[in-house]
C-alpha cells in the first residue's frame, strides 16, 4: 500500500536545509494499524504531511500502490490517501453532511454537483461511522469526539486505501478515545483500509497497533509493538528527559523519584494493587529480599507491614504506607 | 438556480425541509430585487408618479421626463444593483479564503488599495494625461490601476494572516494598512494639481449617480465577469472552508485557487471602487446575512443569495439616500454603514470567540 525508501524530511527556507527526519524506511500494509510515537518536536507531524504530500520530501521516495507519489496527479493522490490533522474545522452553518460531502471533492465535476452515487457514498461513509443521527446537524454544535468521527466520515467518503491522521484522540475523553480507537480498528479490520496515526498514548499504541513506527534521534524504528518492547527499543526515547518509560512494567517512572528496589511478599490481587503503588513512588520491585521490605495483607492480618531492620510496622491503606514509604527518602528510615 | 435546487431535492433526502425553504426564500429575494428596482426607478429628488415613470420607459420621444428616467435613474439604479452584487460578493469571498467572519473588502483595506490605483492615475499620471482622456479607454484604465491596488493590499493580507493566525490582530494591521494608504494619497493630494484634486475629493464620497455611460459599460463587464467567475469557483470556495491543509489533501491546487479567488475579489471590489469610491459596510455584513437566512455553509447556495441580497441591500440604500419626497440627498456611505454596521456587531455579539463563524 505504502512504501518509504531512503526518505528525508524536513523544510527547505532559502538555500538551507532543516532536516527533521532522515534515512527512513517503512512499509504500511493493507489493514493495518500503525501508530507513530515520537516527543514533541520528534517530526510526527512532519512526516504525516510528507505522506500525505501536502510538503514536498528533501529527498527519497514514497510510493502508493507501487507507483511513485510524484507520478500521481493532485486529484489521483486525494483519492489515494485521506488526511486528518489537529487543526479543527470550523465553519458556520456547515452541517456533517456538507463536511462529508466534501470528502467526494476528487470525485465530483467542476460544479461540485453531488450526484446518486455520490450521495450514496456519502451515507455509507457517515453510516460507517456511526454519525447517520447527526447528518444534519451542524458541525460547531458537536462535541469533540463527535466531529472526530464526521471527520473519520469525511475521509470514508474520499474512499481512499490510506488514512493518515495527526493524533486522531488529541483532547478527547477516555470514552470518545476508545469509541474512535475502536472505529479506526474496524475500518482497517474489516474495510481494509491501511492507517497511519500518531499518538502520545504509548500503552494505546502497543496494545492496539499491529506496527509502530518510533522516531528517535532523526532515525525511524519500525517493528510491531512487541519487538520494539523486547528490543528495549522504547527505553530510549524519553531518556534525555526527566521521564524514563520502563519496558519490564510498560509504565512511565520520573527520573529523580528512582529510590532503589524493594521486596514484596504475598501474591493475587492485592500484589498487583501494591506493586503499582511502589512503583509509583518511585521503587522498582525487587525479587530478592530487601531491607525495607513490604508484606501485604494475608490470613488474620488486614494490614500491609513494612520490615526494616526487622521491625515492623503496620498500615491500614497503600496510601499510609506509601506516605511512610515516600517520607522514608528523607533519611528517617 | 432552480434545476441545480431540484437535483439537490432529489440526492439529499435528509434535508429536504431545509432545501425548500431555501428555494421559497430565493424566489422572495428576485421578488424583493425587483421591486427595490423599480422603486428606485420611481423615487427621486424629482417626484414622478408612477404613471409618468412607466410612459417615459417605453415612450420614443426625448423629452424632459425621458431624460430624467433614462439618463439618470436607470442608470443609478443599473449602477447600485451592480455595486451591491460586487461588493458583498467579493466580501463573501474574502470571509470564506481568509476564514474569518470580520474580513471584507473596506475593513482589510482592500479598497484603500483600490483607491490608492485611482489616486495615481487621477493625481499621478495625469501629468501626461488631461482629465478628459479618462473617457473611453481612460476608464480600463482607472479600473485596472483599481484591481492591482486591490489585489497588492490582497497579497499584503495574505501573507500577514498566513503568519499570524489571531484574528484580531490581522484586522488591526489591516486597519493600519488603510491609515498609511490614505496618508500616502493625501501626500499625493498635496502635491497635486487643484482642478484634479476637486476631482479625486468628489470621488472619495462615494456615489452611484456620477457615472458616464461608458464607465458603466465598464463597471458591468467588469462586475459580469467577476459574477461569472464567482459562480464557477463555489466548488473551491466549498473546499476553502475547511483550510488549506484539508483542502490541499482532497486535491484541491491552493495555490492555484487562491490566485482564482483573489483576482476575482479585486476584480468586483476594484472595479466598484473605481467608479463609485470606497462604499463601506456592505461587503462585510451582506454576506452574514445570506448566512443567517439560509443556514448554509455551502457557496453553491450562498453565492446565488448574496448576489440577490447585496442587489436588494444598495438599492433600499439608495432609496434611502434619495429621502424620498424631499429635494435633499444623504451621503450613500453614511447609509450603508447604519445598514451594515448593525449586522457586524450582531455577528461579533453572537459569537465573541469567532469560533466559526464565518
Amino acid at each position: 500500500m505504502l512504501t518509504i525508501e531512503n526518505l528525508k524530511i524536513g523544510y527547505k527556507t532559502g538555500g538551507e536545509e532543516k532536516v527533521v527526519l532522515q534515512d527512513l524506511n517503512a512499509t504500511a500494509l493493507k489493514g493495518e494499524l500503525i501508530a507513530i510515537i515520537g516527543k514533541n518536536g520528534a517530526g510526527k507531524s512532519t512526516l504525516l504531511r510528507t505522506i500525505t504530500g501536502l510538503q514536498p520530501s528533501l529527498l527519497g521516495k514514497i510510493y502508493y500502490e507501487g507507483k511513485y507519489i510524484l507520478d500521481y496527479s493532485r486529484m489521483e493522490l486525494a483519492q489515494k490517501v485521506g488526511y486528518i490533522s489537529t487543526e479543527i474545522v470550523r465553519a458556520s452553518n456547515m452541517s456533517v453532511y456538507d463536511l462529508v460531502a466534501l470528502g467526494r471533492f476528487p470525485y465530483t465535476d467542476w460544479t461540485g454537483r453531488i450526484n446518486k452515487e455520490n450521495h450514496l457514498k456519502i451515507m455509507d461513509a457517515i453510516e460507517n461511522s456511526g454519525m447517520m443521527s447527526f447528518c444534519s446537524r451542524y458541525i460547531s454544535e458537536l462535541s469533540d469526539g463527535e466531529r472526530q468521527k464526521a471527520m473519520i466520515a469525511r475521509i470514508l467518503a474520499q474512499d481512499t486505501g490510506l488514512m493518515v491522521m495527526d493524533e486522531p484522540t488529541a483532547f478527547l475523553d477516555i470514552g470518545s478515545k476508545y469509541e474512535i480507537l475502536h472505529l479506526m480498528h474496524n475500518l482497517a479490520k474489516t474495510a481494509g483500509k491501511a492507517i497511519v496515526f500518531s499518538t502520545h498514548d504509548l500503552h494505546m499504541a502497543i496494545s492496539q497497533a499491529d506496527k509502530i513506527w518510533l522516531l528517535t534521534d532523526l532515525k525511524l524504528m519500525e517493528g510491531a509493538p512487541e519487538d520494539l518492547m523486547i528490543q528495549g527499543d522504547f527505553d530510549h526515547i524519553f531518556d534525555s528527559s526527566a521521564v524514563r518509560y520502563n519496558s519490564d512494567h510498560g509504565t512511565f517512572t520520573f527520573k529523580s523519584d528512582e529510590k532503589g528496589s524493594i521486596y514484596i511478599e504475598g501474591e493475587g490481587i492485592l500484589r498487583y494493587w501494591t506493586e503499582k503503588a511502589v512503583n509509583r513512588a518511585g521503587f522498582d520491585v525487587s525479587r530478592e529480599k530487601t531491607d525495607p521490605s513490604v508484606i501485604i495483607p494475608s490470613g488474620e492480618s488486614k494490614n500491609w507491614r513494612l520490615v526494616i531492620h526487622d521491625s515492623i510496622s503496620e498500615y491500614r491503606s497503600l496510601y499510609d504506607l506509601i506516605g511512610r514509604l515516600t517520607v522514608g527518602d528523607n533519611g528517617t528510615i | 438556480m432552480t434545476h441545480l435546487l431540484q437535483e439537490n431535492n432529489i440526492t439529499k433526502g435528509t434535508l429536504l425541509p431545509a432545501i425548500r425553504q431555501q428555494k421559497m426564500i430565493f424566489v422572495f429575494l428576485s421578488f424583493l430585487v425587483l421591486l427595490f428596482f423599480i422603486l428606485d426607478l420611481f423615487l427621486g429628488s424629482v417626484s414622478l408618479s408612477a404613471g409618468e415613470v412607466i410612459r417615459a420607459l417605453f415612450s420614443n420621444t426625448h423629452g424632459h421626463l425621458e431624460t430624467i428616467v433614462y439618463k439618470f435613474r436607470l442608470p443609478k439604479a443599473i449602477t447600485a444593483l451592480i455595486v451591491g452584487i460586487g461588493l458583498s460578493l467579493s466580501g463573501l469571498q474574502m470571509q470564506t479564503i481568509f476564514r474569518n467572519p470580520m474580513a471584507g473588502p473596506d475593513v482589510l483595506g482592500i479598497t484603500s488599495g483600490a483607491s490608492l490605483g485611482v489616486a495615481f492615475v487621477i493625481l499621478g499620471f495625469s501629468v501626461n494625461i488631461s482629465p478628459d482622456t479618462l473617457k473611453g479607454f481612460g476608464n480600463w484604465i482607472l479600473v485596472a490601476a483599481s484591481w492591482t491596488g486591490a489585489g497588492t493590499i490582497m497579497m499584503v493580507i495574505l501573507f500577514i494572516s498566513t503568519r499570524i493566525k489571531d484574528i484580531m490582530t490581522i484586522l488591526i494591521l489591516g486597519i493600519m494598512l488603510s491609515s498609511g494608504i490614505s496618508a500616502l494619497v493625501i501626500l499625493m493630494q498635496y502635491f497635486s494639481s487643484e482642478s484634479l484634486l476637486k476631482a479625486y475629493v468628489i470621488w472619495t464620497m462615494g456615489s452611484l449617480g456620477n457615472l458616464t455611460t461608458e464607465q458603466l459599460n465598464v463597471l458591468v463587464i467588469s462586475v459580469l465577469a467577476g459574477i461569472l467567475l464567482s459562480l464557477a469557483s463555489s466548488k473551491i470556495l466549498n473546499a476553502l472552508l475547511l483550510g488549506e491543509n484539508y483542502a490541499g489533501s482532497i486535491g484541491l491546487n491552493v495555490k492555484f485557487a487562491r490566485i482564482i479567488i483573489f483576482s476575482c475579489t479585486s476584480i468586483l471590489a476594484g472595479s466598484v471602487t473605481a467608479f463609485c469610491g470606497p462604499i463601506g459596510f456592505i461587503g462585510i455584513a451582506v454576506p452574514h446575512m445570506a448566512r443567517i437566512l439560509f443556514r448554509t455553509s455551502d457557496h453553491k447556495i450562498l453565492i446565488p443569495g448574496t448576489i440577490l441580497l447585496g442587489g436588494a441591500v444598495m438599492l433600499v440604500s439608495d432609496i434611502i439616500s434619495q429621502l424620498p419626497g424631499s429635494e435633499k440627498v444623504l451621503p450613500l456611505n453614511a447609509v450603508t454603514s447604519l445598514i451594515g454596521i448593525p449586522v457586524v456587531i450582531w455577528v461579533i455579539l453572537r459569537n465573541r470567540k469567532y469560533s466559526g463563524i464565518y
